[in-house]
């Protein structure tokens, strides 16, 4: 602060008003107000003592800031302080004149309070909900992810054609070994723990990561340490590093726990750090970290590790991907002979790009939606305001014939709509906090980094510059029409009754533009519920009617090999068979209609993939051999898995008819051989039949062409039961329980649903979206409606001599009905055509959205307009229903 | 266009300035106008309407550079031009021509 803000005659001056000096006054301005301030000081402290002084100076220090920015305002706006030499506005007290403006407008919106309370709640909706979809757009798509240096990090994958897939233990452990753009890279695998805590065993979400990970995001512990290099060595004693909500939750918030033991999968487990509550994007929902503990495999695949990177400062995502790729490059003779696809290659990404994925149109959306229903609230606003300042012609004439300039009519109502906008702001930030704790507690099923959403400056400061915004969209017109010249000459005659014909133009013209703006919106609402119907409406492939889903996973300590693992699958069905109501089990590692956690690549014998070209992929889900009749899925050629595939190890598979049609089309694929995951060394697996196409990786989604192998012959340790009811799926869940805790009571069972709630939980995305937009659109169209039927009463009041005339010269009430309708219906015309135009535009954004329909529907462009056509006349046949039962005599009467 | 207007308190800071010789700065103002009007003035209400008097053109103004010199206070000096001269002369006489054979009704009420 320069010494020029203050002066040494005076005591120190309040900051904050050293700051307002500073900001409103030049250099020498400044120091000459002061030091004369200074010198008055120094006057009364010697005429009228210290308290009598710092009471004198207390108040001056009052005065300055307001009559400082108030005459900034004014000389900003060009208002004039009066247009009468001494008249008795005192207008050489612009601050008075401000603050009186301030509380008349208080008093003059009070009167209106219906009116006043209708504008707040449909700008405040506006202004909070886009606030609240801004917090969201901020905090998942603008804010860098909360780790040091963020730009740096990048996630690596395998690349082959457009498939991206993870790196497998020998990738990581060569990317380790050989990389030299990174500082660090480190790896994680996504995994289940069986956690046990006395009696009662939970199902945790975790992941296994080298040791390098919490160094590489930058975490420091709360509690006890992170995970070091010694832990992360093959055969370490088992460590773990915990989520604070695990923590809180399991560990009852006792820093005492670090140290001490848990027990994951069966083995006692030692708690060595807490991470903080605020860890970061990636560890959302994520409550255990054990060290990876990864050796040398004996082949390539499989590939379940994510490996992030953290770039070295000069060196680019260009070239750090060009070193991957010539890694994979000396890596792929090592392990051809597990491993033949030569087209895959290594990539590297933003990490912040692979954390939010996709959300970034879905969010786009929704903010759209939601400027365009504030757009539309701002014209309502502005019409109920147009509407207010006809009414109130008399007092504004009385004030220009009083002497009030258009610059002072403008300035109170401005002030007015800043109250109102004040009045919006606080409602839209209820709102906005009503919806940010919604989206925060309800939206990590379909959001990543929800915990990083909140009200930060940036959302703070968008909320001010909508409300901003909304004030001059809202505001300007109706103060710049209510003070204009001609309509003060116009109201000083006081002949006409209803406004200017400009007002009046104008107010249609808003009505118009609220059609034009809710037509987009309502179309693109009709898109995407019509694509939800659509995807409702897809065949899964399977009957989910009566069918239980329930998973399991068997520690590696407690089922150390196959036969300890079949064991435990092939009795829990024999029991569960047993069961009364339970008509069919099987197991699978798989979920239609989204949940499929093995995507392979295979090589066909009598079809091999030429030198240089990527293996065909596809889904591939182990079932046992019940699973294609518990689920309901026809055979179409060839045979089932049968009890002998499992007791003769049989390499045999099932595949469905859209992989049969894919690669053998017109020919029959049974006994067609192939082998799998790029192993040449592997013995051939054979085709023994052909089944229904099934839905795995999506209602939206063509099949890719599923691979079904046989559950009991692959070692799996974690599975899904699926489990068909003679009625009520969820009466399976006792017995279910029951079975298991039979045979092992340590073992939880986890995600546990019904087939009906899978199909519900794949539709979650386009669900919300139809919902909100939807929400939007009939807020939207409700706000339009308001509008319209504001103006048409208007037109109505503004025809009553017309329309008494036309009654007494015998018109029929049909046609005054036809005409206040007909003048409605011109302006829905209007906004209507502007706004199927521009739906045609902005649609298209919606493509990637939409399913099964198209994004110009003419039958869904048809509907939304209709639907707009139709409640727009019903709502314009009230005031002409009205209209059609005036009095005539009594209405010329009067006139 | 809007017409440059002059206020009542412009009006009583330009006679202030020219009841201290024509020239003068804002502290003998502000005494001026609490002596003859009988209550405390904002400093701050005089500062802005210096400042706008001086835009009106009925002003010009310096900065004391002696007083700067000598006691490292920064002082501004307003004076009045011949625009607010005129501007006072046309005040007064319509003013006088007003308050004409008022007295007796004043005096009555």
């Amino acid at each position: 602060m320069p010494s020029s803000s203050s002066s040494p005659l005076l005591p120190a001056i309040p900051y904050w008003l050293r700051w307002i000096f500073h900001l409103l006054l030049n250099d020498s301005d400044r120091a000459s107000a002061l030091g004369d301030l200074g010198e008055l000081y120094q006057l009364r402290l010697a005429r009228d003592g210290q308290r009598a002084t710092d009471c004198w100076l207390h108040r001056q220090w009052r005065q300055y800031p307001f009559r400082l920015i108030a005459e900034r305002f004014r000389r900003s706006t060009g208002l004039q302080p009066s247009p009468l030499q001494g008249e008795p506005r005192r207008s050489e007290e612009p601050v008075q004149n401000l603050y009186r403006d301030l509380c008349h407008s208080l008093r003059s919106l009070g009167r209106t309070p219906g009116l006043s309370a209708t504008i707040i709640a449909t700008v405040g909706l506006g202004i909070g909900a886009t606030t609240a979809i801004f917090a969201v757009v901020n905090g998942v798509l603008i804010q860098p992810l909360p780790y040091p240096q963020p730009d740096r990090l990048v996630k690596i994958y395998t690349a082959s054609g457009a498939n991206r897939y993870p790196l497998s233990v020998a990738d990581y452990l060569a990317l380790e070994e050989q990389q030299t753009s990174f500082d660090q890279v480190a790896g994680y695998g996504n995994t289940t723990f069986s956690f046990n805590q006395g009696d009662t065993a939970e199902r945790t979400l975790g992941r296994r990561v080298t040791w390098t990970y919490f160094p590489l995001l930058g975490h420091t512990p709360l509690h006890g340490r992170l995970l070091n290099a010694s832990d992360d060595l093959p055969g370490a004693p088992p460590v773990a590093v915990v989520s604070h909500s695990f923590f809180s939750r399991h560990l009852e918030g006792d820093p005492g726990a670090v140290g001490k033991t848990i027990r994951l999968d069966g083995v006692e487990t030692t708690v060595i750090g807490v991470l903080g509550s605020k860890a970061g994007a990636l560890e959302q929902g994520k409550d255990i970290f054990t060290a990876a503990g990864w050796d040398l495999p004996p082949r390539k695949g499989p590939f379940f590790i994510t490996a992030l990177g953290r770039r070295l400062e000069d060196v680019s995502l260009t070239a750090a991907t060009e070193e991957l790729r010539a890694i994979n490059r000396r890596l792929f003779p090592v392990w051809q002979e597990s491993y033949d696809d030569q087209q895959a290659s290594w990539g590297a990404m933003d990490l912040k790009e692979a954390v939010v994925g996709d959300t970034g149109t879905t969010l786009g959306i929704a903010l759209a939606a939601v400027a365009l229903v504030l757009l539309i609230a701002s014209a309502n606003a502005a019409n109920l305001l147009l509407a207010r300042a006809n009414q109130r012609r008399r007092e504004l004439a009385v004030r220009t014939a009083l002497g009030a300039s258009r610059g002072q009519l403008l300035q109170h109502l401005f002030t007015e709509s800043a109250w109102l906008a004040l009045g919006g702001a606080l409602a839209g930030l209820g709102i906005a906090v009503a919806g940010l704790g919604w989206v925060r507690s309800h939206g990590a099923d379909y959001l990543p980094r929800v915990h990083e959403i909140g009200f930060g400056p940036p959302v703070v400061a968008f909320l001010l510059a909508v409300t901003a915004g909304s004030v001059i969209l809202f505001g300007l017109m109706p103060a710049l029409q209510g003070s204009s010249a001609r309509a003060n000459a116009a109201l000083r005659s006081a002949i006409q009754l209803s406004g200017t014909t400009a007002q009046r133009r104008l107010r249609r013209a808003l009505v118009a533009a609220q059609f034009a703006v809710a037509a987009p919106l309502l179309i693109g609402a009709g898109l995407l519920v019509g694509s939800l119907y659509q995807l409702q409406r897809v065949d899964p492939g399977f009957d989910p009617e009566n069918l239980l889903t329930a998973g399991i996973s068997l520690p590696g300590t407690s089922y150390p090999d196959e036969a300890a693992t079949v064991s435990f699958w092939t009795e829990a069905i024999r029991r569960l068979e047993r069961e009364p109501g339970i008509e069919a089990v099987a197991l699978a590692d798989g979920r239609p209609p989204s949940e499929v956690w093995q995507i392979n690549n295979f090589n066909l014998m009598d079809r091999p993939t030429p030198a240089g070209e990527s293996q065909p992929t596809g889904p591939w889900v182990a079932v046992t051999p019940g699973y294609f009749q518990a689920m309901g899925i026809p055979l179409q050629r060839g045979r089932l898995f049968e009890q002998r595939d499992v007791d003769e190890q049989a390499r045999v598979v099932v595949v469905d008819q859209t992989w049969a049609n894919r690669y053998y089309p017109g020919e029959s694929p049974l006994g067609r051989q192939m082998q799998s995951g790029g192993c040449t060394s592997c013995p051939p697996i054979t085709v023994v039949g052909v089944v229904a196409d099934v839905k795995y990786q999506g209602l939206d989604q063509p099949g890719d062409g599923t691979t079904y192998w046989p559950f009991l012959i692959s070692g799996h340790d974690t599975g899904f039961f699926v489990i068909r009811t003679s009625g009520d799926p969820l009466t399976a869940h006792s017995p279910l329980r029951r079975v298991v805790a039979d045979l092992d009571p340590s073992l939880p069972l986890f995600r546990v649903a019904t087939a009906q709630e899978l199909i519900r939980e794949s539709l979650g995305t386009p669900r919300y979206l139809s919902f909100l937009v939807g929400t939007f659109a009939a807020v939207a169209l409700l706000l339009s409606i308001i509008g319209i039927y504001g103006v048409m009463s208007y037109f109505v009041q503004q025809h009553t001599r017309d329309i008494g005339i036309r009654l007494a010269l015998g018109g029929g009430q049909a046609r005054i009905l036809g005409m206040v309708v007909g003048q409605g219906m011109r302006l829905v015309g209007i906004g209507l055509a502007a706004g199927v135009f521009g739906a045609f535009l902005l649609t298209r954004l919606l493509t990637s959205r939409l399913f099964g329909v198209a994004a110009n529907d003419p039958g869904i462009f048809t509907a939304a307009a209709l639907l707009m056509v139709i409640t727009a006349a019903l709502t314009c046949l009230l005031p002409a229903w009205r209209a059609s039962r005036l009095d005539p005599a009594r209405t010329l009467r009067e006139d | 266009m809007a017409r440059k207007t002059l206020g009542d308190f412009e009006h009583q800071v330009l006679l202030a300035i020219l009841r201290q010789g024509g020239e003068s700065y804002s502290v003998p103002i502000v005494l001026e106008l609490e002596e003859c009007g009988g209550r405390e003035v904002a400093q701050a209400a005089v500062f802005i309407a210096l400042q706008r008097l001086e835009k009106k053109g009925l002003l010009t103004s310096r900065l004391d550079d002696e007083a700067v010199a000598r006691t490292g206070r920064v002082r501004r000096y307003f004076k009045t031009t011949p625009l607010a001269m005129q501007r006072l002369r046309e005040s007064r006489r319509v003013l006088s021509r007003l308050w004409d054979g008022l007295e007796a009704t004043l005096e009555e009420a």
